[in-house]
């Protein structure tokens, strides 16, 4: 009988605490870092510019190009501009034109450098 | 009676203190571990920023060489109409029809850059062009990137 107690209370603590061998497991809690959102806008579409025609005009030969341009049913008035503002005007286009371009690439290298070439995402 | 109390308090007291050791070098070992992952995360850091910092001294060179460029073909459209003292508005008296032909070519040429300048694709003629002759004299560094001008 005493024996019989003894391993009845023995039995009884396992019963007790059994649940607990091995420990209780430890939540992990991970941090994964998610990458922001790319904003992937399409690059500017390119422009088309149209053609336009300069007419040179002197002294000589206005009359021939304002008849000229009566033929062709424009009206005759020209817009114009010295040789000198010529230069200017074509200067002007020229910075503009490289504005545009510099602005175009900085643009590529700011893309390449925070959202990574092909190559870099892989 | 006391001896057994002593060598029970003992033997227990050395379980507690191996308990204690044992504790201790788990600790010991979380923290190596903690410190193993952060030297590694470091690394990782320190190459990554070796990395951006390539990219950007090459993104700078490649950005003054585009400035160095828009230098030069400024100066080059200057030199086009002053070349040997040309007077542009005495060219076109004397030569109206040619200096108005060459007037539009460089206009659509202008135009072209433009286009180029904003995005657009290069055509093959343009790719291909090495020759001064097949080339757009406006903005040769961007039309015709494969042409190498004679020094």
């Amino acid at each position: 009988m005493y024996h019989f107690n003894k391993i009845l209370a023995i039995a009884f603590f396992i019963f007790l605490t059994g649940c607990s061998i091995g420990g209780e497991k430890k939540i992990k809690i991970f941090s994964v870092e998610e990458p922001r959102q790319k904003l992937n806008y399409p690059m500017p579409t390119p422009l088309q510019m149209e053609e336009i025609y300069w007419h040179i005009i002197t002294s000589e030969n206005a009359e021939e190009v304002f008849r000229k341009l009566e033929e062709a049913g424009i009206d005759p008035v020209l817009f114009g501009i010295t040789d000198k503002d010529y230069q200017v005007l074509a200067r002007n286009f020229a910075q503009i034109r490289q504005k545009l371009q510099e602005t175009n690439n900085l643009l590529e290298e700011y893309k390449k450098y925070y959202e990574g070439t092909e190559e870099n995402k892989q | 009676m006391a001896i057994a109390i002593l060598l029970i308090t003992g033997i227990a007291g050395a379980g507690v203190y191996v308990m204690k050791l044992r504790a201790d070098n788990a600790t010991l070992k979380a923290n190596q571990q903690k410190l193993e992952t952060a030297i590694t995360e470091q690394n990782k850091v320190l190459e990554q920023q070796k990395k951006d910092f390539t990219a950007i001294l090459e993104s700078n060179k490649k950005l003054n060489t585009l400035i160095n460029t828009f230098k030069k073909d400024l100066e080059d459209l200057d030199k086009r109409f002053t070349k040997k003292n040309r007077d542009i508005g005495k060219l076109a008296i004397e030569r109206t029809k040619a200096i108005e032909r060459i007037i539009n070519g460089g206009g659509k040429n202008a135009a072209r850059c433009i286009e180029l300048a904003s995005g657009a694709e290069h055509t093959e003629a343009e790719l291909k062009a090495t020759l001064k002759s097949e080339i757009n004299p406006e903005c040769p560094s961007l039309a015709n990137p494969n042409y190498v001008p004679f020094q």
